[in-house]
């Protein structure tokens, strides 16, 4: 299997392309949701609890009211329905973590809000709490919902039933087993929630400009909040400052409250976050306590696989039900093994929710995971290479969801990396240090990943294409860029299929007015099925004007094709044109394939196209093949294909201050086919650090509920003085099943990176860390000190 | 929240005037950096100030100079000017070191060194070197000046002045010919907070034995202040592997001793030992290991 | 309120403003010039950086009131004539952008470096944009593109 650089084929696919929405932002253009205000807007703002558990007995709104400039203060009482469409609060009079709202106003300034904020009276009796998974699963411990009177949502509980776990057991050599357990990590985009909810009746009953990952996640919200339909709702997405899946539930129940208070008042309502707020209200990364056993033969083969994958809900719930979907069909890593038995479930608690985070669970199943498989290589006294030679994936093996793969690139991508980084013998050479300040180390991680929803949700989305009579091209579709490049890589797929010049197409973004909901752009699906729909309208589109080409005369006129083509004058003369399928149209021109020097271009046909009343736009849906999975033991078809990486990470740790520098990152990923290789390699160098934060220094720190970090000074992401060298290996394979055989990356390349850190820490110091992330206190000491 | 009053005096006496006049209510605004976040968090420092009076415009708060064999540094001095001083680097180079530290370039651009320190905070870079330099806080009021050594603008809730105090420059020996060292230990390499630091100097006789000795840790106590019993035990020995590992383990014992057993001090004792004999290993330009 | 008087982007400003107003905040308010973006609000995350008198500093915690005759250059002050600046096409060629959001906050800690240092080591770039946080791009191909930068300008001069 090559390295990225050998396919061909492709006239725009495939290439560094400059991002379409790039010079807007060098040079602060663009605009974001923040960066709007309107006449006569208002300030909107949340009082928040600050307590893990309460019960709100008296709130008195009226000295805020009392504020010349405060316009609106309400509480729960005053909403009809402060429960929104999911489970969460708009707002509360029993609080449930810190970040619940129990009051919102809306005033002239920021200032104002803060002192109508200020000015609110609130007597609250503490209720008891439960802050963690092992004591919410104790028997009677206090239930966070009534609902759920032993805290395990059940809505969230999957199960692998593969072979016969028990009797593989008996037969094995070697039984290994461990626990892990990993942390709340805040995404930490750069921009802050924001939103600005107006009224305009000739857009609806509510228009909401708003940092959405899914505008029509969003409007869901409005509407409930409103009691109003859908189709009077318009939510137009702004660029989003970084998401990471962090800009849903959050914005959501932002837009919505801004959008009562817009009601309220009858004035633009505008909230923006700030950052303690996003810190407190989007969700998390759910913290796993991750069991595994594995019964492994002498010869070191798996043959028994068993684990218990619990995740901290927090108070709501909050995708946890999809993401153990996915917790499940990965339950048992990146191996081939034949007896699996394991159960996900997720528990409440008085936190603040997780929910999606780059890698909907996976950067948490595998830092247990490839610990484990390193460890269970250690007990065998075998190399963890040759462990996972042994036992990784392969063609024609099955994953635990029984289903089994083809195009399997992961040895190919594990052994380049290997050699590539020269593991094997580093390894060795690290084991005898003997230093007593620092140790070097090195480990690795390996990984598979389904692309897109798979069984999840039905990974289907809408795409329509116009072409103008000028020649241009505007893409409209549901999916949203979040800032991995998703519209450089949407117009490249558009300019490949429809046969156009890349510079010819635009998209704006998704407005929810104007195009079906196409579902969130979560799951590396945007470019790998998300972007399905815009290749078969690109390809339809390409159809109809090739025929509107023919319709319109422009290869009737034989002289000039005689004429450029250098052809005697009257050779041509029967030449019919006919059928589409003599022309192609290809970077904005159309030719004969036969006589190809002849050329028309694209924006004479469409400058004709419109006078003539053809058609040239196209709409096509995509229903992606079914996956189907069985309930009870998650056997099935999980996802349509699997992308494979490996992660090498070499680290110095200080020994005696617990200090580890991430010196050196390896990162190898089958891409199935590089659409814009400059931005995979992005979505590389940015996954590699965001994983690297958390393998050692990110941590929301929840103490009995309250969040210790709740900005950017406390709660620590890597700076560029931080970052590592980095090596990105991008493979290419024929793996039909994405859009132009492209494979998710974007989650992929930060899954396996704190892993693949923790197994290097581990090759350094002899000393195994079990709970992430390594910070200065848990490798000196093994423990946080709170 | 109040309405907050601004002013800009552009002499010393004048700005003394002003402090003086609104007493407690008057806030010194240096670099802004902490001042102003304690604003936008409406922090209690903060709740009874009603007027802010910016220092850009005082000439003397401004500039380092060697006066007579001391170095004299402008409170208004911010980190970026420190750390890159020449005469910094010459006589108090790990001043310069702690300074080129603190935050981002941006922090550094407009933070300063007497915001730094009278900010108060235990983990405030430049106090760790400004006391181990023996430095003096010239605190300037209306009635006249004092000079207070840097550990003793300390009282129980952070650095102590009385209303219409300001700290208008700091005044150390040279340490020129010294060997100093500053080391800062963050969760990351930039934009951290000290978990602790050590600022060490030694003056080396003829015979290469350690004549005179520093040692600052900064985090370790309430407020900025040296470990004397490890740095007496260095007082007439040759600088050695040994020699700094045993000052390590008296500083640790040091803290334990004036701080007592806290939950911090389980990471503390060990990582202060390795810190104070690292600084001291750099300080002499010994290897940290054979 | 107070008067203050000083140049942005070259164009001489005086207006009245809050005595606790923040410099990122009348930028973006009362000047309309929303390229400066705000991102944790404590001095911590670089988004807001301008330069004010040659030196990049964070809007977010400068105090209005004290910038009487001071230059302040924003983003909307770097390309000139509708051109992008060195600094802004590379970044552009080295895909040095996600989201944008820290972006211009990058750029005007690069062009403050430049301006400053024109032959700055990998290291001295990475010191100057330690202060603005990214979370996309994991800063290697804004280290590539800075230094790139640089190596233009040497050509041009």
């Amino acid at each position: 299997m090559p390295l990225f650089g050998d396919k061909t084929g492709f006239d725009v696919l495939n290439q560094s392309k400059p991002r379409i929405d790039g010079a807007d932002k060098v040079t602060g253009r663009t605009r974001y949701a923040a960066d709007y205000t309107m006449p006569g807007m208002l300030y909107g703002g949340m009082l928040r609890s600050g307590l893990a558990s309460a019960r709100v007995v008296h709130i008195d709104i009226s000295p805020a009211l009392a504020i010349p400039g405060v316009h609106a203060a309400i509480t729960a009482k005053e909403l009809p329905n402060a429960k929104s469409w999911a489970s969460y609060q708009y707002l509360t009079d029993v609080v449930r973590y810190e970040g619940d709202v129990v009051a919102l106003v809306a005033a002239e300034s920021r200032e104002l809000v803060r002192d109508a904020l200020e000015a609110i009276e609130v007597e609250y009796e503490p209720l008891d709490a439960v802050y963690d998974i092992r004591s919410a699963i104790q028997p009677g411990a206090h239930a966070v919902h009534e609902e759920y009177p032993d805290n395990k949502f059940s809505q969230s509980v999957y199960r692998i039933k593969k072979g016969d776990v028990e009797a593989a057991f008996a037969r094995a050599d070697v039984i290994v087993e461990r626990e892990y357990e990993t942390q709340y990590a805040e995404h930490a985009y750069i921009e802050p929630e924001a939103v600005l909810a107006y009224n305009n009746p000739n857009e609806g009953d509510m228009t909401v400009l708003s940092s959405s990952q899914n505008p029509f996640f969003t409007r869901r919200y409005v509407a409930d909040i409103l009691g109003t339909s859908m189709n009077r709702v318009q939510i137009i997405q702004q660029t989003l400052g970084g998401s990471f899946g962090g800009k849903e539930e959050g914005v959501g129940l932002a837009a919505a409250r801004a959008a009562y208070l817009a009601r309220l008042t009858g004035r633009p309502v505008k909230i923006v976050f700030s950052r303690e707020e996003s810190f407190l209200e989007s969700a998390k990364r759910h913290p796993f306590l991750l069991r595994y056993k594995a019964g492994i033969t002498k010869e070191g083969r798996i043959i028994a696989w068993q684990g218990t994958q619990i995740d901290n809900c927090g108070a709501y719930n909050n995708q946890t039900q999809f993401m153990n979907w996915r917790a499940n069909a990965h339950s048992a890593g990146a191996y081939a093994i034949d007896n699996i038995e394991t159960e996900t479930f997720g528990v409440f608690t008085n936190n603040v929710h997780g929910g999606a985070f780059r890698g909907y669970s996976s950067p948490q199943l595998i830092y247990g995971q490839e610990q484990f498989i390193d460890e269970c290589a250690a007990e065998l006294g075998m190399r963890e290479t040759d462990f996972r030679r042994i036992n990784c994936l392969k063609d024609g093996l099955s994953n635990a969801t029984g289903t089994t793969l083809n195009t399997v690139t992961l040895s190919e991508v594990m052994e380049y990396t290997l050699a590539q980084t020269d593991y094997e013998n580093k390894r060795a050479k690290h084991a005898k240090q003997t230093s007593k300040e620092y140790r070097y180390g090195i480990g690795m991680a390996i990984s598979h990943r389904s692309c897109g929803f798979g069984a999840e949700a039905p990974d289907a989305s809408g795409a329509m294409l116009i072409a103008n009579e000028d020649g241009s091209v505007y893409l409209n579709t549901g999916l949203a860029e979040n800032g991995q490049g998703l519209k450089t890589a949407y117009a490249m797929i558009v300019a490949e299929s429809l046969g156009v010049c890349y510079e010819a197409v635009s998209f704006y973004g998704t407005n929810t007015h104007s195009i079906p909901d196409c579902g969130m752009t979560v799951a590396s699906r945007g470019t790998v099925m998300g972007a399905q729909s815009v290749k078969l309208a690109g390809l339809k589109l390409n159809a109809i004007m090739r025929q509107n080409a023919i319709e319109l005369g422009f290869f009737s006129d034989t002289a000039k094709i005689e004429k450029a083509c250098g052809l005697a004058e009257g050779s041509l003369r029967d030449l019919v044109v006919s059928d589409p399928e003599q022309l192609e149209l290809k970077q904005s021109e159309f030719y004969l394939k036969e006589y190809p020097a002849y050329r028309v271009p694209f924006g004479a046909v469409t400058g004709s196209g419109l006078w003539a009343g053809k058609q040239m736009s196209a709409f096509e849906w995509f229903t992606p093949p079914p996956c189907i999975q069985d309930h009870e033991t998650g056997q099935g078809t999980a996802a349509p294909t699997y992308a494979y990486g490996c992660v090498v990470a070499e680290v110095r740790v200080d020994l005696r201050t617990g200090y580890v520098d991430v010196l050196h990152v390896t990162s190898s990923h089958d891409v199935g086919t590089a659409v814009n290789p400059a931005l995979i390699r992005g979505q590389v160098y940015g996954g590699i650090v965001m994983g690297q934060g958390y393998g050692i220094c990110e941590d929301m720190e929840p103490v009995k509920g309250k969040c210790v970090c709740t900005n950017l000074d406390s709660y620590i992401i890597p700076t560029a003085m931080d970052i590592p060298e980095m090596q990105i290996n991008l493979f290419e394979c024929d793996d039909p099943s994405g859009t132009y055989g492209a494979k998710s990356v974007g989650e992929p390349a930060t899954e396996a990176v704190a892993a693949a850190i923790a197994n290097a820490i581990a090759n350094a110091t002899g000393k195994r860390i079990r709970t992430n992330p390594a910070s200065l206190e848990q490798v000196l000491l093994g423990k946080k000190l709170r | 929240m109040h309405q907050l009053q601004y002013a800009c005096p552009t002499t010393l006496n004048e700005c003394l005037l002003l402090m003086k006049e609104a007493g407690a209510e008057a806030m010194p605004y240096a670099g802004g950096t902490d001042v102003m976040i304690h604003l936008r968090e409406r922090a209690s420092c903060v709740q009874n100030i009603r007027l802010l009076v910016d220092l850009a415009k005082l000439e003397p708060l401004h500039g380092i100079r060697l006066e007579n064999g001391m170095i004299h540094l402008g409170a208004m001095t911010t980190h970026a000017e420190a750390a890159a001083s020449v005469l910094l680097h010459e006589h108090a180079p790990f001043l310069a070191a702690a300074a080129a530290t603190v935050g981002s370039q941006q922090i550094r651009n407009t933070g300063t060194i007497g915001g730094n320190v009278c900010n108060g905070s235990p983990a405030a870079d430049t106090a760790s070197p400004l006391t181990a330099l023996y430095a003096e806080a010239v605190v300037a009021s209306a009635s006249g000046t004092r000079n207070v050594p840097v550990p003793k603008l300390y009282g129980r809730n952070g650095v102590e002045l009385a209303p219409g105090e300001l700290v208008t420059e700091f005044v150390f020996p040279s340490f020129a010919g010294w060997k100093t060292s500053f080391i800062k230990l963050g969760r990351r390499k930039a934009l951290a907070i000290s978990r602790m630091n050590v600022a060490a100097a030694l003056e080396l006789q003829d015979d290469g034995t350690i004549s005179s000795a520093r040692i600052a840790p900064g985090c370790v106590f309430r407020s900025p202040d040296r470990v004397h019993e490890a740095e007496e035990l260095l007082i007439g020995k040759a600088p050695s592997r040994a020699l700094f590992a045993e000052a390590g383990q008296l500083s640790s014992e040091e803290m334990i001793r004036r701080t007592g057993v806290r939950w911090s001090t389980a990471y503390k004792q060990p990582v202060l030992e390795a810190l104070v004999e690292r600084a001291l290993l750099q300080a002499a330009g010994l290897p940290l290991e054979e | 309120m107070i008067t203050v008087d000083f140049t942005v982007n070259g164009e001489r400003v005086k207006l009245d403003v809050s005595e606790s107003a923040r410099l990122v905040d009348l930028l973006r308010e009362t000047l309309g010039l929303t390229g400066t973006k705000e991102g944790c609000a404590v001095g911590e995350c670089g988004a807001c950086t301008v330069i004010v008198n040659g030196k990049a500093v964070c809007s977010c915690i400068t105090l209005a009131a004290g910038l009487n005759g001071a230059n302040v250059i924003t983003i909307e002050g770097v390309s000139k004539n509708g051109e992008l600046d060195d600094i802004q096409q590379a970044i552009l060629d080295h895909h040095a952008l996600q989201c944008g959001f820290c972006t211009p906050g990058i750029v005007m800690s690069a062009k403050a470096l430049l301006d400053a240092n024109p032959n700055p080591t990998t290291e001295e770039i990475q010191q100057a944009i330690a202060g603005n946080l990214c979370r996309c791009t994991g800063y290697q191909q804004v280290i590539d593109a800075i230094a790139d930068a640089a190596e233009r300008r040497a050509v041009q001069e």
